[in-house]
């Protein structure tokens, strides 16, 4: 009995020792994750506990000159497709491998995506689409349809079960109360790139998915019209449903612009040049598709219209744009829509540029208003084996130079031109350059290009790889003189020209923000009147050209498209020869004649001749401004 | 020597006992208290852990007062009663499914209780029996054999269920009587290896449901499902190791509060503690534990025969490896099983049980001087 109770002795030793080492285990334990980690557990804690959500800014609102918006926002319902999930994800990742064979067919989508884009209206293949395009960031929701009617996303929502990857948000998106009203200056928004988001400032906060405008204004003032992002920090349960808010902190909208477009104006300009674009194919100008209108305020520079044709709508771009729709926006026979023409693409000015000729001649002492110049149709200064023709094949006959404008006459250029050559001085590129041709205008819009005032370094260097094209000839003279050869011009170049020339030879820097607004609506910045180029131009031949460009309108070459107007129009037409294409339809003008305020230039791309196809779109445009009735007027002009 | 009543009475009390018991059931009362105040029903469920707690007041005396020394007469009832009790929720009609396990039984629909928990007491009793009768020495295999068949056909009934928690109960408390009956080392190094070698096996051909293999390769391997089978683990232990020194304060745990931890008043409770009440609460906890665990060692000690020494082992085993076992699956020390934590966890079978255990003890205390 004895032995067995000392043994127990130490069996019970032995037990309590067990004990012991059992909870010193746990407390050490214990006071490595309470006391030691504590603070990191206590952030897992809070990380549990706490979800933050972004509070997108509303996005600034766009209004014309006279607070008609054009641009606000609204609530949509989106239906989002969750490309993560594991039944979208292995459709993506065959579809992105190399291998194309094993791209998914169209019955693996419409087994996978079928019944859904049923119920939105559109098919399986446009779904997948938009989950796959790349210019999203790989993991977040696509939008693939917006404007989901009600009852739809009910029963999206109710057979949640039938297709996890969906997800419905109510979004803010743009609206566009007058459709494509002004497009390309407004311009369009969309999911910030991944190029566009790493050249962002970090502090302006974007997350990749971010709607940002993408082109015109809504691009250009950004920074204005985005707000800054708020924030709420919400209690959420182990269900992640919220259980209260912890803090947050309201987004600040952004702020509202004003335009210096008139909505009114840009409405004619945009319906008169589609007019001019039918009027030039039922002339037989069966290329004429694109062209663009320019109306500035001389005095101050504002842009009262811009329209570029072909259009598109701006609300195509809500919610995501599919790739075949961007597809067939980007295709040479769409006539790319997106691209704004009055600012973007560069033109021979044509007959249009001969009243920088002719004030480069009169400035530099070569012609004057009564100058002589006699036409025979056929023009050999430069040598019989060079002729050059006028376009009035039979000839102008002895005539003055401002009868030269008005009618339009190249052989009166054509010696002016090779006068110029002759001097050796570039007068006629100095003229063309001061009146801010070759370069930007600095307009706030993107994509401005500069065009083109050739000279003889310019050809030399272009023709770099070309020497026996090098040389700088009489004849890149006298083409230029006429706005052909290697001239380049936008409209809004033009359009400028002819406010400078209007504006006593002072050209003002064409811009299209008006103000800035702050929450009450009142404006927080004003853009002031810029003089861009003063060039200095006597007055005398200011009034020759404003005498001449009159006669345009009342007995020259566009006589038949301004009869019966009622105020007194200085303009000129153009018709520019661009080789293996129709002849490009110009016209520019400025009135009132005696008390210019309004400047317009009219561009169609193969339109004909300016006279009867941009003649009439700017004597409709022009009534608009100066409330004269718009009326169709069908004429002819055989001119250049 | 003749003595007093008054003095008999006092003999027959375990003060330390009784007041560490005490203590365990207030605090676990409180625990329970703030566990269940943000939940649907939240009241009722303190009512029934406080019901429980007088309703265990029952066998407490009622085993008190038993003699222990008859029971060893009662040896092929208790046998009989016990292996009835495990194999109970496998009789049609009585067994409730939850939780992945057989486990419970009822009558007329009501869910009454976890038999396997009253059966530990028996257990104890039955093994204590068994190795009392080797006058403690246990260096013959068949006498090893005899014992470690009594626990065969324990686990065998309680892997029916299949609940791998319980069984590990079984194995626990055997292993600790057995240390102190007096079982050769050397046979503890060949149980081990069988171990191994069973668990093995049990790995290699699946024969764990799916679950309890899942948790206990979350148990090697935390971070190999967070969201799944790991994030009770993760989530038990982002609550206690938040609670710091001091705790978040008594019913202010947001991981408790907001739903983070699963079962937060029944197999989880010590999370709750620990989120709330800290390292401070924590101690307290285990400085109780430790009291109690050492209140049924003196009264091993003081135990006049084997058996009643034995019977308070297997107590004591019972209760320390469902403290190591419940505080150690909070804080991933051990693999998660759903094993109650003495008088603190909600859930009146355990609660019943553990005094019916004190209760034990207290018979075991109170004749330490008889005949």
């Amino acid at each position: 009995m004895a032995t067995y109770r000392q043994d127990l002795k130490s069996r019970f030793a032995a037990l309590g020792i067990i004990i012991i080492v059992v909870l010193a285990a746990l407390l050490v334990r214990l006071w490595t994750m309470q006391v030691l980690n504590g603070e990191s557990y206590a952030m897992q804690a809070e990380n549990n506990r706490v979800r933050e959500i972004s509070l997108e800014a509303p996005r600034g609102r766009i209004f014309d000159r006279n607070g008609v918006a054009l641009v606000t926002n609204r609530s949509a319902l989106a239906v989002y497709v969750d490309p993560t999930h594991e039944e979208v994800g292995d459709l993506l990742t065959r579809y992105r491998s190399k291998d194309t064979a094993d791209d998914p067919t169209r019955r693996e989508l419409d087994e996978v995506f079928g019944e859904m884009a049923g119920m939105l209206g559109i098919t399986s293949q446009e779904v997948f689409d938009k989950v796959a395009d790349i210019n999203q960031e790989a993991l977040r929701p696509r939008v693939v349809a917006i404007d989901v009617p009600i009852e739809v996303v009910a029963q999206l929502l109710e057979r949640q079960a039938d297709f996890p990857w969906v997800e419905v948000e109510e979004i803010a998106v743009r609206e566009y109360p007058y459709g494509s009203l002004a497009a390309h200056v407004v311009g369009y928004t969309g999911a910030i790139s991944e190029a566009q988001f790493k050249e962002s400032d970090e502090y302006a906060g974007y997350e990749l998915g971010d709607v940002v405008g993408k082109t015109g204004a809504e691009r250009q003032f950004e920074g204005v019209l985005q707000g800054d992002k708020g924030w709420r920090r919400i209690e959420v349960n182990a269900a992640g449903k919220s259980q209260g808010v912890v803090s947050e902190q309201a987004p600040r909208a952004g702020n509202d612009i004003t335009l210096t477009i008139d909505m009114n104006v840009q409405r004619v300009a945009e319906e008169q040049l589609a007019d001019a674009i039918s009027e030039a194919r039922r002339q037989g100008y069966s290329s004429a598709k694109a062209g663009a209108v320019v109306v500035l305020d001389i005095a101050s520079g504002e842009v009262l219209a811009m329209a570029s044709a072909p259009t598109y709508d701006p609300s195509a771009f809500l919610g995501g744009i599919s790739t075949q729709e961007w597809a067939v926006l980007n295709e040479k026979s769409s006539e790319y829509p997106l691209n704004d023409r009055a600012v973007m693409a560069a033109y021979p000015p044509a007959s249009t540029f001969k009243v920088v000729t002719a004030i480069a001649g009169m400035e530099a002492g070569i012609t004057g208003e009564n100058t002589t110049y006699t036409c025979t149709g056929r023009w050999t200064d430069m040598g019989t084996q060079w002729p050059k023709w006028c376009w009035k094949r039979t000839g102008h006959g002895t005539l003055s130079l401002r009868s030269g404008i008005k009618n339009s006459c190249d052989t009166v250029f054509y010696e002016i031109g090779y006068e110029f050559y002759k001097r050796k001085a570039e007068e006629l590129q100095a003229q063309a350059r001061a009146f801010g041709l070759g370069s930007k205008t600095g307009i706030d819009l993107p994509g401005e290009v500069a065009g083109r005032v050739p000279d003889a370094a310019w050809k030399k260097q272009y023709n770099a790889n070309y020497p026996e094209y090098q040389m700088w000839l009489p004849g890149d003279t006298v083409n230029m003189a006429i706005g052909q050869g290697d001239m380049l011009t936008t409209p809004l170049q033009m359009a400028c020209v002819y406010a400078g020339i209007a504006n006593d030879g002072t050209v003002m820097k064409p811009h299209v923000l008006k103000h800035v607004l702050d929450k009450e609506g009142a404006p927080t910045l004003t853009v002031e009147p810029e003089v861009l180029f003063d060039t200095t131009i006597s007055d005398a031949s200011l009034g020759v050209i404003t005498r001449s460009l009159i006669d345009v309108t009342e007995s020259g070459t566009a006589a038949g498209a301004f009869a019966g107007f009622g105020v007194t129009v200085a303009g000129k037409t153009g018709t520019a020869e661009v080789k293996g294409k129709d002849d490009y339809a110009w016209f520019c003008a400025y009135a009132p004649a005696n008390e210019p305020k309004y400047a317009v230039a009219v561009v169609v791309e193969q339109g004909g001749h300016g006279g009867s196809v941009t003649g009439p779109a700017a004597r409709n445009i022009l009534a608009q401004l100066l409330g004269e009735p718009i009326k169709t007027v069908r004429t002819t002009d055989q001119s250049r | 020597m003749d003595k007093s009543r008054s003095q008999r009475f006092l003999d027959a009390v375990n003060v330390p006992l009784m007041l560490w018991t005490a203590a365990l059931i207030v605090y676990g009362t409180v625990m329970v208290a703030s566990a269940t105040s943000g939940m649907s029903g939240g009241s009722g469920m303190l009512v029934r852990h406080v019901v429980g707690i007088i309703v265990g007041l029952v066998p407490l005396l009622l085993v008190w007062f038993i003699d222990y020394k008859r029971l060893r007469g009662w040896l092929s009832v208790l046998v009989t009663f016990g292996a009835f009790l495990l194999i109970s929720p496998r009789i049609p009609g009585l067994g409730v499914e939850a939780g992945g396990a057989t486990s419970w039984v009822q009558f007329f629909g009501i869910r009454l209780f976890q038999p396997s928990e009253p059966a530990k007491l028996i257990f104890i009793v039955v093994v204590a029996a068994v190795i009392a009768s080797f006058k403690g020495r246990i260096d013959r295999p068949g006498d090893a054999v005899k014992v470690f068949a009594y626990l065969a056909g324990a686990l065998g009934l309680i892997l029916l269920q299949p609940d791998l928690g319980t069984g590990l109960v079984f194995v626990a408390i055997t292993m600790v009587m057995l240390v102190a009956g007096g079982m050769k080392g050397r046979y503890f190094a060949a149980v081990a290896v069988l171990a191994v070698l069973a668990t093995l096996a049990v790995t290699q051909f699946h024969l764990l449901a799916e679950y309890q293999e899942d948790r206990l390769l979350v148990f090697i391997e935390p971070d190999r499902d967070p969201d799944g089978a790991g994030y009770n683990l993760a989530q038990s232990k982002i609550a206690i190791g938040s609670g710091g020194l001091t705790g978040q304060g008594l019913g202010s745990g947001t991981q408790s509060n907001l739903h983070f931890i699963p079962a937060r008043h029944t197999d989880f409770i010590f999370s709750v503690l620990g989120e709330e009440l800290g390292f401070l609460g924590a101690v307290l906890l285990l400085g109780l534990y430790l009291a109690l665990l050492l209140s049924a060692l003196a009264i091993a000690t003081s135990s006049r025969d084997l058996f009643g020494a034995l019977i308070a082992v297997g107590v004591l085993g019972m209760w320390l490896f469902q403290i190591l076992e419940n505080v150690g699956m909070t804080v991933g020390m051990m693999p998660i099983t759903g094993i109650p934590l003495p008088f603190m966890s909600f859930g009146s079978s355990a609660m019943v049980t553990n005094l019916g255990a004190v209760g034990l003890l207290l018979s075991v205390w109170s004749r330490r001087y008889g005949t």
